[in-house]
């Protein structure tokens, strides 16, 4: 019954045919009976789409106003209704008679007299007719019978619903639940005693709109409110699409403009202007100087690049390219219809939309508003969409400080490595190439065959003493690969043959070589104990390859490349960059062989444990794939023998080595410090020419079959002659820009206009979910045909105005809401209440809620103490640990900080987030679906997190409150759940950390009843829901 | 309450949520349970299941008529299979003898030759046969499989994933994302080696005794916060977790832990033979997961080693040797011990490969004809179902889209794919969206016809 309350609403809005068969006792209702068969089985004909003989059964007013023959009903007389005559014959629906029970209930409603149906409807429609569509209506708020739970006129619309069932609103709910409710809503924080002293005490009679007003103020509620918007708008720190999800460095500029503008308070209609079309708004010119009162509005339209865009390693051939290019645009179709327009887009790539007055053409219109900064025929790659935006002399300041510290780690570095260079173990060498022969050729030592084998590997076979790839020659005293991106892998080898299993424990064997250049580092290859490596023999063991990969940590195949390759482990730890040596040292363990990863001669942390089998004799050879070539040189093998000696020596030495390491890494880190981030880089969305592009209509979307070119088009459903929908007649082009974005924004934003109106209900009915758990439209992201019918359409209408007429001002309509009595009633359910509104989507009661994954998290460090209350900037990396949990290491600087500034990457969600429903973002994400999980059990029992969370809860209430248990309690109580705790509570309290210390050690045992008993009440009902 | 009567109220709070009879079957179920050892990449299907004389004979010759290709620009003539195929079984089903193992699970075996998708892809072709649809964020049909039937084991989450311990499968988790229908019937992978579910050990220095203690207390302090929220079934079930992530803290790692496995069942899976051990430990532990009630189990492969667009044979050799035995062990295991009755295991990729060359020895994507094969839970016994056409390029007779093979496969757990339904976007979202796909039940695979 996990996620019944959710689950439920939608559903209860939807309805589906199988319900409404089972309620057939009275006379069926148009909503819940009869819309459910039209719309299931009638209106892909004769809908907003595709209206055949003129029908559109989608509203009741297309029943009533009926179709080219007339009416399709006849009220009360089922058998002269033209409707119900196709129905009853099997005419209609064409494909699939309805069934009985379906009969049924559409012959009864017609019987009935389908009281729902209006009596007067215009003979034609002006435009598209759904609620959604319409301008904004002007509502009175509704006579109410008992008015003493009135605060405000919300009130009057929830209020005469609950009437109607022969309910009310609830009792308004104690001073210390409303400020635990408010602090949550519109901070994702709990309050702090401070606060709730002065609310509890605060006899001035606006003392309730005086505490919202001071959360409404704060700095946090920006990073609350933003992050619902951030989450609609698809932001994230990840590219996404391919299962890299490569790094989106400067997306944190586009979340903290977006925190600022929320806690600026800045009109929604003008903060959607400055997120379609920024850089229209600014005039920016590509390549021109951009002024700090540009930076703001650059920021702004990064909101067209959240959308997964995999482009900047997109590999493949031309088509596949091309799908991949497409499929950014498409993403931003998918958030913009979401996010603004509450409308699904997507179905209408490939045909005219079935359930929505949305057509093909109007999908590719709206595709031709952002077509031109994201044409893909002149594609630019996110990478290099980045641009300085500071002025020139503060740009280049920084620039001097950067080539300084440059320098300065440049030469540390090279100190470390001289230093590791002479004072690394030697062996004796087995083999050496320097290429520094006059007139050497590769061909003398090394070979495209590995040792033994009779053909060579791979094919096309790779070209000794040649520049043409795959190839390899020596030029300058070097090695030079030469990759090709062929099909298949290769391998340079050594002509001659290593035995790479050394005799006695502690003996090594090594190879090394520096890497000169590397077009593609750290993607670097190299192969041990190669032989038979097109596997014409059929052996195991051998052909081991080291694999530089992107996170650093180089892996180990063994017996590659083929189906019986096998991945051993990673070794090492900081990826491969030109200017050092490299190589792997196999140590005999005596019955194992370890390998490890050696820089600059020193090995590094990571072993691979290998087998005598897995290591049989063989050449050592430099990898050929995917492209990536690179320059090398002094291969170098050696072996060395183990003495006593020299193993006290190696230790001594790796533990100098690593010293040394350290050292040098934290003045790294002080210069860079000091240095500080390069200012100013931004990630941009610009239009990459003022020509207008074609932008092809795409037959069944297909990137195969381009059409006719589209104009720039707004959807025409929601347009009207007075905003027409031809975007291009708006004239907004410039010198450097189509314009067509900020033509766009201004269609969206017109004042008075169906558009804007939509664009408010969308916008308020997404605040409504986020302070009551579900929207007046239960479906946020629909509000179309489609979409779930409003519960309280009146008072839809009523907030959307409000918005419009508080000059769009987001705390305006919080101060509404927050002011409602509906808002503040309590959260505790009346049996009667139970009975009439059980999923309580009349609001009889407030709903009892789970904190979101954020304000989990968050409210955990806040209780402890810890939160780290820095805003903005670049995001905190997360990373995978040892058990497969994505957290923040506890010593990452920022570990502690509020949850928005985490790294937000699609594909590696924080665990502690993901378990309570964050989502991982693919498009966006409008509306989450809370779940109750046991693995969420086992994060609040288990996770270092919480723990470390209640150690530290526990330490701040021995500082606060000293050695008196009862004041301890006292003090937990309030932080946890903002209250003092019953004289029971206290009680049980008490007990247990008297109790508890016998569990455990004397010399701690106290402590861990006091950490005991702080993680309870953070893991208990009581603090993860909000009453 | 108790764990009976939360499992009581969590099905039917599902069934009143939603309308349908989710929570317990549409029509009598023929299987209980699905394991899906997943191939990623492509296997090839005519030099594995789907022999081709013709193809054998115009080998090296240039192939007559037009063919779809992935990589443009690559492909070359004919390629005959080098592997030679013969009928296998009292069936007579003729296997390719890179599957010796399989050979020996012919008759228990309905072998799809015919299955086709609609993208060359692999992200997508992916998305297709896992959620029907070819972009990303859709629930899976394991996920489907979990929202119809309900869990059976509180204990143990019901749909598994057991991961490779050489990486993860291209396009990721999302191979088992519940999409948009609610998290908890997404997969929950179980990392092979060290802990298989983040958080699943106690921490260190609290004993059994001591956890105990405090979950007695923590139970006190949500009791008392219920007594003003009587009835709520979301704060009963949060209670009931605790309990039940107490016990998968054993359950886990009892389930995963081969030792209480005999010496003749390790050797049959293969797990005296470092080529196959990996796979066939995930083969065991798969049998051992559906014993303990776990629905839906998947397997999956790094990265996706079927995708030979180079050396073609010797990476199918390399592989078979790899994953044939244990497959094919599990199928002889479940029967023995009686579970394949209600056990469904499916075999296969994502889509097939070109009968003409890529490069010089290797194989290109192909969505017009793959081959598949299915066991237990209802499915016929020693069944090829389908054609395709002399190459092997298109399936020509009884082809099974991958809608189909949903629809099917969610029939023999007792599903309507057509009831199945969940709301998104403001309809009845499913996994076969029968108005698009038109897909259909494919009464020939299933034991029992199917009724109309």
């Amino acid at each position: 019954m996990k996620f019944l309350r959710l689950i439920i609403v939608p559903v209860i809005a939807i309805q589906c045919a199988t319900v409404a068969m089972t309620v057939a006792a009275a006379p069926p209702a148009y909503l819940n009976s009869v819309a459910p068969i039209l719309k299931n089985r009638c209106i892909k004909c004769h809908g907003p789409a595709k209206q055949e003989g003129k029908l559109n059964l989608a509203l009741l007013t297309g029943i009533a106003r009926g179709g080219e023959t007339g009416p399709a009903i006849v009220s009360g007389k089922p058998d002269e209704s033209p409707l119900w005559q196709l129905v009853e014959s099997d005419e209609m629906p064409k494909d699939e008679p309805l069934n009985g029970d379906e009969k049924k209930i559409l012959r009864e409603w017609i019987e009935a007299g389908a009281k729902e149906l209006p009596g007067e409807v215009p003979k034609e429609p002006d435009g598209d007719e759904h609620w959604a569509f319409q301008k904004l209506r002007a509502v009175q708020p509704p006579a109410v019978r008992d008015d003493s739970r009135i605060r405000t006129n919300i009130d009057r619309f929830i209020q005469a619903r609950l009437e109607s069932v022969g309910l009310s609103i609830g009792p308004e709910a104690n001073r210390a639940a409303l400020i635990r409710r408010v602090s949550f809503d519109l901070t994702g924080l709990p309050p702090q005693p401070a606060e709730i002293e002065q609310y509890l005490n605060d006899t001035d009679p606006r003392a309730y709109e005086n505490m919202v007003e001071r959360y409404l103020t704060s700095p946090r509620y920006g990073e609350r409110w933003g992050k619902y918007w951030l989450d609609a708008a698809g932001y994230a720190d990840s590219n996404g699409y391919f299962g890299a999800d490569t790094d989106r460095p400067l997306a944190y500029r586009y979340r903290d403009y977006v925190i600022r503008s929320l806690n600026s308070d800045k009109p929604w209609d003008l903060f959607i202007r400055e997120q379609l079309a920024g850089d229209e708004l600014a005039g920016y010119q590509p390549g021109g100087e951009v002024s700090p009162a540009m930076v703001e509005l650059l920021e702004a339209a990064h909101f067209l690049r959240n959308s997964p865009d995999g482009t900047d390693n997109s590999d493949g051939n031309p088509d596949e390219l091309r799908a991949d290019k497409y499929a950014v645009l498409e993403g931003s179709m998918q958030i913009i219809g979401s996010s603004l327009l509450g409308i699904t887009v997507q179905c209408a790539r490939c045909h005219d939309h079935k359930f929505e007055p949305f057509s093909q053409r109007d999908f590719y219109g709206l595709q031709a508003v952002i077509y031109p900064a994201f044409n893909v025929e002149k594609w630019v790659k996110p990478k290099e969409r980045e641009i300085n935006a500071v002025p020139a002399a503060e740009l280049a300041a920084w620039e001097v400080k950067a080539k300084y510290v440059e320098e300065q780690v440049a030469e540390l570095r090279a100190q470390l490595r001289d230093w590791a260079r002479d004072n690394r173990e030697r062996g004796n060498t087995l083999f050496h190439d320097d290429f520094d022969q006059e007139n050497q050729k590769v061909a003398a030592t090394w070979s495209n065959k590995a040792p033994g084998d009779t053909a060579p590997s791979g094919q096309p076979a790779i070209n000794l003493d040649s520049p043409t790839a795959p190839g390899a020659q020596i030029s300058q005293g070097v090695l030079q690969i030469v990759e090709s991106r062929d099909e298949g892998d290769r391998a340079l080898s050594t002509q001659q043959s290593f035995d790479w299993t050394p005799e006695g424990e502690g003996a090594w064997i090594q190879v090394t070589f520096d890497l000169i250049k590397a077009d593609a580092a750290p993607y670097v290859g190299y192969l041990l104990a190669l032989k038979d490596f097109n596997d014409t023999q059929n052996a195991g063991g051998g052909n081991l390859l080291i694999d530089g990969a992107a996170d650093g940590k180089a892996t180990v195949h063994v017996d590659y490349p083929g189906g019986d390759s096998k991945l051993r482990g990673t070794i090492g730890q900081n990826g491969y960059t030109p200017g050092r040596s490299y190589g792997v040292r196999i140590t005999n363990s005596g019955g194992q062989y370890l390998l490890t990863q050696l820089v600059d001669g020193i090995s590094e942390e990571g072993v691979v444990e290998l087998s005598a089998e897995d290591l049989p004799d063989g050449g050592f050879g430099f990898e050929y794939c995917c492209g990536r070539s690179f320059v090398v040189d002094n291969v170098r093998i050696e072996v060395a023998d183990a003495s006593p000696q020299t193993v006290e020596a190696r230790k001594q030495l790796a533990e100098a080595y690593r010293k040394k390491t350290e050292e040098l890494n934290a003045t790294i880190r002080s210069l860079e410090a000091q240095r500080g981030e390069k200012p100013g880089r931004l990630a941009i969305v610009c239009d990459l020419s003022p020509e207008p592009p074609t932008v092809p209509l795409l037959e069944r979307g297909s990137y195969k079959a381009p059409k006719d070119n589209v104009g720039a088009a707004a959807p025409a459903a929601v347009s009207e002659t007075t905003n027409p929908p031809d975007l291009i007649a708006r004239n907004t082009s410039t010198s450097h820009s189509t314009g067509r974005r900020l033509a766009l924004a201004q269609w969206i934003t017109q004042p008075n206009s169906r558009a804007a109106s939509l664009l408010a209900r969308v916008t308020v009915n997404r605040w409504w979910q986020h302070h009551f758990g579900t929207g007046i439209v239960a479906t946020a992201d629909n509000l179309g045909y489609s979409g779930a019918p409003p519960t309280h359409p009146e008072l839809l209408e009523y907030l959307a105005a409000k918005l419009t007429a508080r000059n769009w001002s987001p705390k305006a309509v919080h101060r509404e809401i927050l002011g409602s009595a509906v808002y503040r009633q309590v959260s505790f359910v009346d049996p009667e209440a139970r009975r009439l509104d059980e999923d309580n989507r009349l609001l009889s009661r407030y709903p009892l809620r789970r904190l979101d994954a954020e304000a989990v998290r968050d409210a955990m460090l806040a209780v402890s103490g810890e939160l780290d209350q820095r805003s903005g900037g670049p995001y905190v990396p997360t990373v995978r640990d040892d058990d497969g949990d994505v957290v923040v290491h506890a010593e990452t600087p920022g570990a502690l900080r509020r949850s928005v500034f985490l790294q937000q990457r699609r594909t590696q969600v924080v665990g502690m987030l993901e378990a309570f429903d964050a989502p991982s973002i693919v498009f966006n994400c409008t509306m989450r679906t809370p779940t109750t999980v046991p693995l969420q059990s086992l994060k609040l029992l288990n996770s270092a997190f919480v723990r470390s969370r209640a150690a530290t809860f526990a330490d701040r209430l021995a500082h606060d409150s000293g050695e008196d248990s009862r004041a301890r309690i006292d003090r937990a109580y309030l932080l946890a759940f903002g209250r003092a705790p019953t004289a029971q509570e206290q009680s049980a309290a008490l007990q247990f950390v008297s109790d508890q210390p016998a569990e455990y050690d004397k010399t701690n045992g106290v402590q861990l009843a006091w950490t005991d008993f702080c993680q309870m009440l953070m893991v208990s009902n009581p603090f993860l829901y909000i009453d | 309450m108790a764990l009976a009567q939360l499992l009581h109220a969590e099905s039917a709070a599902i069934e009143s949520a939603t309308g349908s009879l989710v929570g317990k079957q549409h029509h009598p179920a023929t299987a209980d349970s699905v394991i899906c050892l997943f191939q990623h990449g492509g296997p090839s299907q005519m030099d594995l299941f789907d022999p081709k004389p013709e193809l054998t004979k115009r080998d090296g010759q240039p192939y007559k008529g037009d063919l779809e290709v992935h990589f443009v620009g690559q492909q070359g003539n004919c390629l005959a299979s080098p592997f030679a195929f013969a009928p296998r079984g009292q069936s007579g089903i003729e296997l390719s003898e890179l599957l010796p193992h399989s050979a020996g699970i012919v008759d228990d075996m309905t072998l799809i030759r015919s299955v086709t998708t609609e993208s060359v892809d692999h992200e997508s072709a992916l998305r297709l046969i896992h959620s029907g649809k070819f972009q990303a964020g859709y629930p899976t049909w394991g996920s489907w499989a979990i929202y119809g039937l309900g869990t059976s084991n509180q204990n143990l989450p019901a749909y598994v994933v057991l991961s490779d311990p050489g990486g993860m499968p291209v396009d990721n988790v999302r191979n088992w994302t519940s999409g948009w229908l609610p998290a908890v019937y997404q997969g929950t992978a179980f990392r092979p080696g060290g802990t298989p579910v983040p958080n699943l050990a106690t921490p260190q220095g609290i004993t059994a005794s001591a956890r105990n203690k405090q979950l007695r207390f923590l139970e006190d302090l949500n009791r008392s916060h219920m007594l003003q929220y009587a009835g709520n079934t979301e704060l009963e079930a949060r209670i009931a977790n605790f309990e039940i992530a107490a016990r998968m803290q054993t359950t886990v790692p009892e389930a995963l832990d081969l030792s209480q496995e005999d010496e003749a069942t390790k050797k049959l899976y293969g797990l005296d033979n470092p080529i196959t051990a990996e796979y066939g430990t995930r083969c065991l532990i798969a049998r051992r997961l559906v014993e303990r009630g776990v629905r839906f189990v998947q397997l999956f492969l790094a990265s996706q080693p079927w995708d030979t667009h180079s050396q073609n044979a010797a990476t199918l050799q390399g592989l078979c040797g790899k994953i044939d035995q244990p497959s094919a062990a599990l199928v002889q295991d479940l029967k023995q011990r009686g579970m394949l009755e209600r056990t469904v295991v499916m075999w296969g990729g994502e889509f097939g490969r070109l009968p003409i060359s890529q490069g010089k020895d290797g194989r290109d994507h192909n969505r017009h004809a793959n081959s598949l094969w299915l066991a237990g839970g209802g499915f016929k016994r020693g069944y090829a179902h389908g054609q395709t056409d002399d190459f092997g390029y298109a399936a020509v007779e009884n082809a099974v889209s991958v809608h189909d093979l949903h629809a099917t496969l969610l029939h023999a757990l007792g599903l309507d794919h057509q009831r199945l339904t969940y709301p998104h976007d403001g309809r009845p979202g499913s996994l076969t969206d029968v108005a698009i796909t038109k897909a259909k039940v494919v009464p020939e695979l299933l034991v029992q016809a199917a009724a109309p």
